[in-house]
């Protein structure tokens, strides 16, 4: 049991909301699902970027994915000062850290949904030792452009997932007790992000106490993640 | 904690660390790949590795496999496989994969090993271990992370072991990217040096193995404090004012129960290129404040090069061995102090001295900042 509550979600698919903004006009793909995904968390929990700026917010990021098309694109295309920075997996959160002035606690973690249950559980780590007051766990993978590749590195299957980012945030406490919705994230359905669309999807229904469950690589991983702090 | 290293100045870790105290210089002319079109060919290669890890075909795998035998040589894996976690950084992880399955359209294997936590489970693999495997890309602080990572999961009582560490290879899409940046220099790396004008890349793979106190074999010391901050400022470059590393070192100070005062030793990320060596000065004084310019800074990418993934572990592992040794090694490529940077800089010759707790920090892309405070003793 993570022992930490979720303050407010935010998933986007496809194109995403469409982040329009000069700073990032050079960023990647990825970036820009991400940012667009914290931004729909915070319409989500109702805050603004002044609620979460700062130290006091740890950003773990997770991803198996969302750096192989920058990668590849950097391969192919000959290479460029401007592009280089961008093919690393930390381009990604970085962005997210610029965009909402986040100075705390700074992972980034590589691989599928057992990767983002470890995140989370890193994230309540840092929450419970008191190195933040709240986490801002975020997931991006992007398919399209690197398919040909997956595909026949059998990563993916013949149905290629949807471009997806997920975020939720996490404060100290939760309700406890009361009944447990289980949700299994299956590792190819959108990789690190299943388990961040798993619970968006289960909190949508109501659901209060929430176990995750993870997979990928043969490995899985199941954390409790309560939603609203009474109880 | 007991570590296991592949360097360019040495295969394992004795003469990694006689290395160190002899200034033998890693950088090279690179020989496995083309850079007649780069600007600087020039690295930290390791030229000769094993025969007993041949069969590994990923060389990011093998430089993991390689630091493993050399770490279980010198303290057996005596836990339950499901209690013991591998957990590794990396800048680039499998990307030579992905340039390997670019370049043939039928190719299946490489592709296969693309993903930048490939390594990681092969190691896991190799190790016949069952626990939780992780990768850190927290680019150049990597292998700090991983450390920290693996103290909180022993904290936790989630495994009873961690294999943890970093790597990265040369390989020629990290040079192509750096000489793109122009980061490279085409002099010596002089880190802290008024003359410094680069750095150079190097590979190599490190880990350690990490228990709770009093339940592992007997190591090197133990990690008293450990934290990371983002800058939030630049994708690239660090944050001027260096406020993420200032606050990664003042939480890992502050989480080993210590105070700037107990720091004996700095060690120092030190890239020697003229903006990190610079920020990364000026947060040492303000975090250690009176006594920064009285306590010993090294850096050893002079002679190994920037090892990206693996460097961090390697500067952690510098830091126990010279606590153990009671010396700490000199600066390699540092000859003229550069006074913007105000360090006492280890320079010409090992300086005999008694440490026993060290600082090491580390800077990456992205903003990206870890600190790592450790406790060694002497032998």
């Amino acid at each position: 049991v993570s022992g930490v509550a979720v303050r407010a979600v935010g998933v986007v698919t496809g194109s995403g909301r469409g982040v329009a903004r000069e700073r990032m006009r050079r960023a990647t793909r990825e970036c820009l699902l991400a940012v667009d995904a914290v931004d729909a968390l915070l319409d989500d929990g109702g805050l603004t970027r002044a609620d979460v700026e700062g130290a006091e917010t740890a950003l773990v990021y997770v991803t198996a994915t969302a750096y192989v098309a920058s990668n590849r694109a950097f391969i192919e295309g000959g290479g460029g000062a401007l592009h280089f920075p961008y093919t690393a997996p930390s381009a990604v959160p970085a962005e997210v850290a610029i965009e909402l002035g986040l100075h705390g606690p700074y992972t980034v973690l590589i691989g599928g949904a057992a990767t983002t249950i470890d995140a989370i559980a890193h994230a309540a780590t840092l929450l419970h030792r008191g190195a933040c007051a709240r986490a801002l766990v975020v997931a991006v993978e992007t398919f399209e452009a690197s398919a040909d590749v997956l595909r026949r590195g059998a990563l993916v299957g013949g149905d290629v997932p949807v471009d997806t980012a997920a975020a939720v945030l996490l404060e100290r406490g939760g309700a406890s007790g009361g009944d447990v919705a289980r949700v299994a994230a299956a590792g190819r359905d959108a990789f690190a992000c299943a388990p961040l669309v798993a619970l968006a999807r289960e909190r949508g229904r109501g659901g209060r106490m929430i176990e995750l469950t993870g997979c990928w690589r043969g490995r899985a991983a199941t954390t409790i993640v309560a939603c609203g702090k009474e109880g | 904690v007991a570590a296991g290293v592949v360097t360019p100045i040495g295969g394992d870790l004795e003469s990694f660390w006689s290395g160190l105290l002899t200034g033998v210089d890693g950088i090279s002319t690179i020989e496995r790949f083309r850079v007649d079109d780069l600007k600087v060919g020039r690295g930290g290669e390791i030229k000769k590795l094993p025969e007993r890890t041949a069969d590994v075909t990923c060389r990011a795998t093998r430089l993991l496999a390689t630091a493993a035998d050399d770490l279980l040589a010198r303290a057996p894996l005596d836990a339950d496989p499901a209690r013991v976690a591998v957990i590794v950084g990396t800048a680039l992880g499998g990307v030579e994969e992905l340039d390997l399955a670019l370049a043939d359209p039928h190719d299946a294997r490489h592709a296969a090993a693309a993903l930048y936590d490939a390594p990681a489970h092969a190691l896991a693999a190799r190790l016949g271990v069952r626990g939780p495997v992780l990768t850190v890309s927290t680019a150049c602080a990597s292998g700090a992370t991983a450390l920290g990572l693996g103290a909180d999961l022993l904290r936790a009582g989630t495994v009873d072991r961690v294999i943890a560490g970093g790597y990265d290879v040369l390989c020629r899409f990290v040079m192509r990217g750096f000489d793109a940046l122009r980061s490279l220099t085409r002099e010596r790396v002089r880190p802290f040096d008024r003359r410094r004008t680069g750095l150079l890349l190097g590979e190599a793979a490190a880990l350690v193995m990490m228990a709770r106190d009093g339940e592992g074999p007997a190591g090197l010391g133990r990690l008293l404090g450990h934290a990371s901050a983002g800058d939030g400022v630049h994708i690239s470059a660090p944050d001027p004012g260096g406020r993420g590393l200032g606050l990664a070192i003042r939480q890992a100070i502050a989480e080993a129960g210590l105070g700037p005062g107990a720091i004996d030793l700095v060690s120092a990320h030190g890239t020697a290129t003229p903006l990190n060596d610079r920020v990364e000065s000026l947060v040492l004084r303000e975090t250690l404040g009176g006594r920064a310019a009285a306590i010993p800074v090294h850096a050893i990418k002079g002679g190994l090069g920037h090892t990206m993934g693996a460097a961090a572990t390697l500067e952690a592992i510098a830091c126990l061995l010279a606590a153990r040794h009671a010396v700490i090694p000199h600066t390699l490529g540092f000859e003229e102090p550069d006074p913007e940077c105000g360090l006492d800089v280890v320079a010409g010759a090992p300086r005999p001295a008694a440490v026993r707790v060290s600082l090491s920090t580390s800077l990456g892309f992205g903003g990206c900042n870890a600190a790592l405070v450790l406790e060694g003793e002497r032998a």
